[in-house]
């Protein structure tokens, strides 16, 4: 292998990883849907963005109960053509951080010249966002989000939900709400903390060192794939949800037609057919206790394309079986409020493409990511969180490279492992429902397969502990 | 002039028929939509039938339907100004039409109310002495005087029994601040110290 090559694998490798950091500080928060039902932040959210029962019933409605003056149209046998709020749903939020690495990672510009990269990372804003999140007609809303982020300094498409939904009064008035969501991100739709697309950590760093591995369902393919999923709500206590998704690639062009598809092997990852999800929960409410238990999953084929050089999008496909439980226990009392959230997702891949094309090792892997996060609040303004975090699994080199000879490391795996295993401590000051100022601290105790020397060119996984100061508000 | 008469007669019969049946098309429609208001919406918060399992929210079964049509309204007007009041309720009532608040009281009355809770039984006792007797040297007026002997209240009194303990001292720690604007409980709740609100809560809670 030329060291032009491994230097480019190097730089597909660290903008894989970008890619999976920036999906993980994405978190939402929106006073839209406050100015739309004209009440407070907190009937939906403990503290943003994490929800109440309120807010998950107000989900699972479609994002559509209303108190404003609406303009409205009807027919002649009194049936509603629009029922439009006055005030646009519109809504903003920024963030503005500060990030300190332990050790600053190499800076390779210049191979001749070794150095390091500037620590202590301004981002500002490290995202900005605009929202539409509220209803578009009587049974249907939409929560979609558009953003600019620093790092790629363009605006682009973000997380995305479009909801119809409807509810029907069973006998003894118990309530069955069924429901359509078209969303961009597995786990998106969700109405607990607990799944990946809305868990903790609510916000992350974009300017930290992110690990190799993720499992599909854990933010991989968000805003890259569309998906259509029915559910049903019953009496605000079980929950199942089924669908699919299908590649939906932002920024691909047609090499032949220069148009926005077909999607040809310029892609890269693209789902071969549809990827089926399904999700199932029960909820149980009691005095001032809230506990969820669940289940989802999500099964993708994928088909390799320009993963590495252009190749037409037929052929072999890499396989990918999510199967992943969840939990979540909330106490909301007036002056404190716990919750207590936990998932495990464990991913079983058949990598037949990339085993054909030599690029792995193992024909068949599995990868497995626990997470578990205590979080407490005073009053709604003061509190914090803590989490351990961990991802485990089968050893393979051409999956988990190492680095080759003049790699700087940093995003290589000495020993061929995904393995990453550490915690996060935040604290947060919410003077307003709408503004939060965070204080978090990243530890690991295991990066990229190792603890010490993980990437076979000296580094730590100490050396990526990260402080990451926030601030975060919307209007 | 007589036939003019038949006419204008069954022209007025008609009419007040039509008016009848769109009085109680109304009423049915209104009464349609409270039902799924408190299903769909206000049972989120208020539970299944209006008997809510969260103590921050009040129970509405059984609660006296013009006290419940009066409290939309003052929400509506945002003239209730207890901190959830304020938070929830202004934006959850404020498109509610006065149909729509009345039958909402109609469907709360008609639901059965849970039972009262057991709690601390020398509270209990407490609270019942004040609230069969009032408090004479602080001029604590007795509860049952405008609550009723089994706080069952009765048209703008609310029915306390059953209510949850937590939010029955909200309320009375909201009527000393005068957060809600009700003068003969501003008064009231002036001599009450927290212990006897304790108390009166945990007993109000206790009556089935």
């Amino acid at each position: 292998m030329t060291h032009g090559s491994v230097t480019l694998r190097f730089w597909m490798s660290a903008v894989v990883v970008l890619a999976g950091v920036g999906f993980v500080q994405r978190a939402e928060a929106v006073p839209s849907f406050a100015r739309q039902t004209g009440m407070a932040c907190e009937a939906c959210h403990t503290v943003y963005p994490e929800l109440t029962h309120f807010g998950r019933t107000f989900k699972a409605n479609g994002y559509v109960l209303d108190n404003l003056r609406q303009v409205r149209g009807v027919n002649a046998r009194r049936e509603e053509l629009l029922d439009l709020s006055q005030t646009p749903p519109i809504s903003i939020m920024a963030q503005v951080s500060l990030t300190q690495l332990q050790t600053s990672v190499p800076d390779v510009q210049n191979p001749d010249i070794p150095g390091s990269a500037q620590n202590g990372t301004v981002d500002f804003p490290q995202q900005i966002s605009l929202f539409y999140a509220g209803k578009i007609a009587p049974r249907l809303g939409a929560f979609i989000q558009l953003t600019y982020e620093n790092d790629a300094a363009t605006i682009g498409m973000d997380n995305a939900d479009l909801r119809f939904a409807d509810m029907h009064i069973l006998p003894k008035d118990q309530s069955l709400v069924y429901g359509l969501s078209l969303n961009n991100n597995p786990t998106v739709q969700d109405l607990w903390n607990s799944t990946p697309a809305f868990g903790f950590p609510y916000a992350a760093s974009n300017a930290s060192v992110g690990s190799l591995a993720a499992t599909e369902i854990d933010g991989t393919l968000g805003q890259d794939v569309a998906g259509l999923t029915a559910y049903l709500y019953w009496n605000e206590s079980l929950y199942a949800e089924f669908g699919a998704y299908r590649s939906a690639k932002q920024g691909a062009t047609n090499a032949l037609t220069g148009a926005a598809g077909p999607l040809d092997g310029t892609s890269s990852n693209v789902i071969r057919g549809m990827a089926p999800y399904w999700r199932i929960a029960y909820e149980y409410n009691h005095d001032r206790h809230s506990i969820e238990v669940g289940a989802y999953g999500f099964s993708v084929n994928l088909l390799p394309g320009a993963t590495d050089v252009p190749n037409p999008l037929s052929g072999a496909t890499n396989d990918f079986r999510d199967i992943a439980e969840d939990l979540q226990y909330q106490f909301l009392g007036d002056e404190h409020i716990f919750t207590f959230e936990a998932t495990r997702i464990h991913e079983n891949m058949d990598l037949n493409a990339s085993f054909a094309a030599g690029a792995v090792a193992n024909l068949s892997n599995d990868l497995t990511t626990i997470r578990a996060t205590a979080t407490y609040y005073y009053r709604r303004m003061i509190g914090g969180s803590l989490g351990y975090f961990s991802t485990t699994g089968s050893t393979d080199a051409g999956l988990y490279p190492g680095p080759a000879d003049g790699d700087p490391g940093v995003v290589t795996s000495a020993s061929g492992a995904p393995d990453t295993k550490g915690w996060v401590a935040e604290v947060n000051y919410v003077p307003w429902l709408n503004t939060k100022f965070s204080l978090q601290y990243t530890g690991y105790s295991k990066f990229n397969g190792g603890g010490t020397n993980y990437d076979g060119v000296g580094r730590n996984a100490s050396d990526n502990n990260t402080w990451y100061a926030l601030i975060w508000f919307a209007y | 002039m007589r036939f003019v008469l038949h006419i204008v007669g069954a022209v007025v019969l008609l009419g007040a028929a039509g008016w009848s049946a769109a009085a109680e098309l109304d009423e049915a429609s209104a009464s349609a939509e409270a039902q799924r208001l408190a299903v769909g919406v206000c049972g989120t918060c208020h539970g299944p039938h209006g008997n809510s399992e969260q103590p921050k929210f009040p129970r509405l079964a059984g609660q006296n339907p013009d006290y419940i049509a009066a409290q939309l309204r003052a929400f509506k007007a945002q003239t209730r100004g207890d901190p959830d009041a304020i938070g929830y309720m202004w934006g959850m009532a404020g498109n509610l039409n006065e149909a729509v608040m009345n039958a909402l009281g109609q469907y709360y009355a008609a639901q059965k109310p849970g039972s009262g809770r057991r709690g601390d039984a020398a509270l209990i006792a407490r609270g019942k002495e004040i609230y069969e007797h009032g408090i004479e040297a602080a001029a604590v007026p007795a509860c049952s005087s405008c609550h009723g002997p089994a706080a069952e209240g009765g048209g703008n009194y609310p029915r306390l029994a059953g209510q949850h303990a937590q939010y029955v001292l909200k309320q009375l720690n909201s009527f000393q601040n005068n957060m809600r604007d009700v003068a003969i409980m501003h008064g009231v709740a002036q001599g009450l110290k927290l212990p006897e609100m304790r108390a009166v809560a945990a007993y109000v809670q206790a009556q089935p």
